[in-house]
């Protein structure tokens, strides 16, 4: 699904990304750790094209990002409230995508209502601007947009954080079952290793822009992780 | 999709938090467009008459031809000065399946509905129609015509695409003098006249449409440079990296005998120089210190008895170009970071009166660098030492006490690349009515007197003004202290 290959970013003589090889197969829930500065936001602004790689490429479904734009309509991506038109209400925000991803009303009907519990009832039919919002609906909004239009791959930056704990677990849920019923790929960065630990099947660990652990096995994961980072 | 992102453009204005103030800017400046706009047709109705009494006995087209080039150089520089750049988000557009493209296109098609790209129409399309149709037929009219359209336009794309590339840069103004040399210099010096070498391509154009294609592909390559150009550096990151390394340490040691207000002047000078926005209202400065050139060796405004009242205007504009600037967004610098200045200990005081210091100080040196305009005689030395006092005594608090008035939030650290918001003609224009103050203090002394006595007065206010600094500027503090809710709400809401 996605290859990223000799991939490097670097500012000045800084190397903050070198990945040399990287694969995230279709269907896959993956997971991204690292401490402040490892290169996780950084790793998902090259996959989207939103930051230029010095070194090497991105390919998704073998197209490379850079060069082509027509990945952009399989992909969703939230990563933070810059990328939401924050002078439009929430309900103006989705209807506007709609569009864009040329769904019809209903797509977005049903598309919404997966959403329902997350939402609850402060999102949808407030005559409030995203602006106004607090972060954790802010990002509420960023992730059902992130996942409309039917994407294969949908990436999140820092999910979880700023939601309430029920929100924490109503998200879970729902990333749960959209891997299993719909195939899609997840790309999470996470500071939270107890969830992230629970849903997804690989987690890759990140130090100053290297890949250090590609961990699969999920009993593992765990005690892998907390020694990385207790020690 | 094209029609969605231009409905998007448009509530977005609609919404702005500072929509009152916006709306009644745009206000003003459709009202100002308008008027110019009205000046520029009835000159091009007049075209005709006019060159009749410039060129007596001349073959009119012949003269207009040789004239045009003039024309063009002089939109070169006034589309350099005043043609905005567009503005969009581009975060939260990219990430998106509409494709850069598109997203350029629209910018690029809002770009182009401005006052700027009908002047050239407005100008000749009259005298056009009227003599050049008459005398080699319509055909002919259409073809001269569309050359000079086309002109005008290949200038909107490639300014936008000069001033994208090369704002900032030393290269960029260099380019922008040598034109003016080019136009202006050349001809006066008697090197070669540029309007006389480039008229019979302007001739011939009214015989064949062969300029006319010639200018059509440039405009069309000029509209794909400026095309190209944004939608390669359709990037988050910021076009110039070594940034953060061209300017560290650079304190002004002076400012720290101010005690906490100069540390915030200290502050404030690093915000300007470290944002590519700021810094080109300090490049402006030293750029208007020329002014005086255009006005002072102007033999128009010389006369044997007393001074160009015009010159009070230069002198204010030389000494205080930065403060009518850079004052008037007064706060919206620290749109980003004034809760930090709301939640420390007089930090509102100090950051106002740090503003104060440095815009004086600034002012303080414009004033010093322009004393070798005694070159043209010392009346144009009183008079900057008279506006300058009248500056730093009285315009400074004006100037700020405008710049209260809901301020909008401003965003600094977005790349330097679309981030135009608030450099262009209203920044010009709005300076009008400030212009008025220096000149009810002026006047009355200067009619009623002599020029002297004119001078005195706007020196001796200026000096009363400085002896009453404490109280004047306490007035303005105490503004920014009772609408500090208002505006640290405005500053936060938008992201």
């Amino acid at each position: 699904m996605i290859q990223i290959s000799l991939l490097k970013k670097q500012y000045k003589d800084a190397v903050v990304l070198d990945v040399p090889s990287l694969e995230i197969a279709k269907g896959e829930c993956f997971g991204l750790v690292g401490n402040n500065g490892a290169g996780k936001t950084t790793l998902f602004r090259i996959i989207l094209d939103l930051v230029r790689a010095t070194h090497g490429q991105v390919t998704i479904e073998g197209e490379d990002v850079s060069k082509s734009e027509s990945w952009k309509s399989t992909v969703g991506a939230y990563l933070d409230e810059h990328m939401l038109l924050a002078y439009l209400t929430p309900d103006e925000y989705f209807e506007t995508l709609r569009k864009i991803y040329g769904m019809s009303d209903a797509d977005l009907k049903s598309h919404l209502e997966k959403f329902t519990e997350l939402f609850n009832e402060e999102v949808l039919g407030k005559k409030k601007y995203i602006r106004d919002l607090s972060k954790g609906n802010l990002k509420k909004v960023g992730i059902a947009a992130a996942m409309m239009g039917h994407p294969q791959v949908v990436m999140l930056d820092e999910p979880f954080e700023n939601l309430d704990p029920s929100s924490q677990i109503r998200l879970k849920k729902l990333i749960l079952k959209e891997t299993e019923q719909s195939k899609i790929t997840f790309l999470i960065s996470s500071h939270d290793l107890n969830h992230v630990t629970e849903i997804c099947n690989r987690i890759v660990l990140l130090e100053k822009g290297k890949v250090i652990r590609d961990l699969r096995e999920k009993s593992e994961m765990m005690s892998e992780l907390e020694a990385y980072f207790t020690g | 999709m094209f029609f969605t992102l231009i409905r998007l453009q448009f509530i977005k204005s609609i919404r702005s938090t500072s929509f009152a103030k916006s709306a009644l800017a745009s206000g003003f400046m459709i009202f100002i467009a308008l008027l110019l706009l009205s000046y520029v047709f009835f000159a091009g109705i007049f075209l005709g008459k006019i060159i009749e009494l410039v060129a007596e006995g001349r073959d009119a087209i012949e003269f207009l031809n040789a004239g045009l080039i003039f024309f063009f150089l002089l939109e070169f520089m006034y589309r350099y000065f005043i043609q905005k750049l567009p503005v969009v988000e581009l975060e939260s557009l990219l990430h998106l399946p509409i494709g850069k493209k598109r997203i350029i296109q629209m910018l690029m098609l809002r770009s182009f509905i401005s006052p700027l790209n009908v002047i050239a129409l407005l100008l000749f399309l009259p005298f056009g129609a009227q003599v050049i149709a008459e005398k080699v037929g319509i055909l002919g009219f259409a073809s001269w015509f569309g050359t000079l359209l086309l002109f005008s336009w290949s200038l909107h794309w490639f300014m936008l695409w000069f001033k994208q590339r090369f704002e900032d840069t030393w290269i960029g103004l260099v380019v922008v003098m040598g034109t003016l040399l080019l136009g202006g210099g050349s001809t006066y010096m008697g090197w070669f006249n540029v309007g006389e070498l480039l008229a019979p391509i302007f001739s011939l154009s009214m015989t064949t449409v062969a300029p006319m294609l010639v200018m059509l592909v440039v405009c069309l390559g000029t509209y794909f440079l400026a095309v190209n150009y944004y939608v390669k550096n359709a990037y988050l990151e910021d076009l110039s990296e070594e940034e953060n390394i061209r300017f560290v340490n650079q304190s002004v040691g002076f400012f720290s005998r101010f005690g906490v207000a100069g540390e915030l002047a200290n502050l404030e000078w690093k915000l300007i120089i470290r944002h590519k926005k700021s810094r080109t209202y300090l490049m402006l400065s030293a750029f208007f210190l020329l002014y005086g050139l255009f006005f002072y060796t102007n033999p128009q405004y010389q006369s044997d008895e007393g001074l160009s009242p015009i010159f009070i205007f230069v002198g204010v504009f030389i000494t205080g170009i930065f403060m009518i600037q850079y004052g008037q967004q007064f706060l919206s610098w620290n749109s980003g970071n004034f809760d930090f200045f709301l939640s420390r200990k007089t930090g509102i005081e100090s950051l106002v009166r740090g503003k104060y210091l440095l815009f004086m100080s600034i002012s303080m040196v414009c004033f010093l660098a322009s004393v070798p305009y005694v070159y043209f005689g010392i009346d144009i030395l009183l008079i900057h030492l008279a506006t300058f006092l009248f500056n730093v005594g009285v315009m400074v608090h004006v100037i700020i006490y405008f710049a209260l008035w809901k301020p909008k939030p401003m965003d600094l650290n977005k790349g330097a690349m679309f981030n135009y918001e608030g450099v262009g003609a209203a920044q010009f224009l709005i300076i009008i009515p400030l212009m008025g103050g220096p000149y009810l203090i002026y006047l009355p002394f200067s009619l009623l007197i002599s020029d002297y006595a004119g001078l005195l007065a706007l020196g001796i206010s200026g000096l009363i003004g400085l002896i009453a600094f404490k109280p004047l500027s306490q007035l303005n503090i105490n503004r920014v202290l009772s609408n500090r809710y208002e505006i640290s709400s405005s500053f936060r809401q938008e992201l």
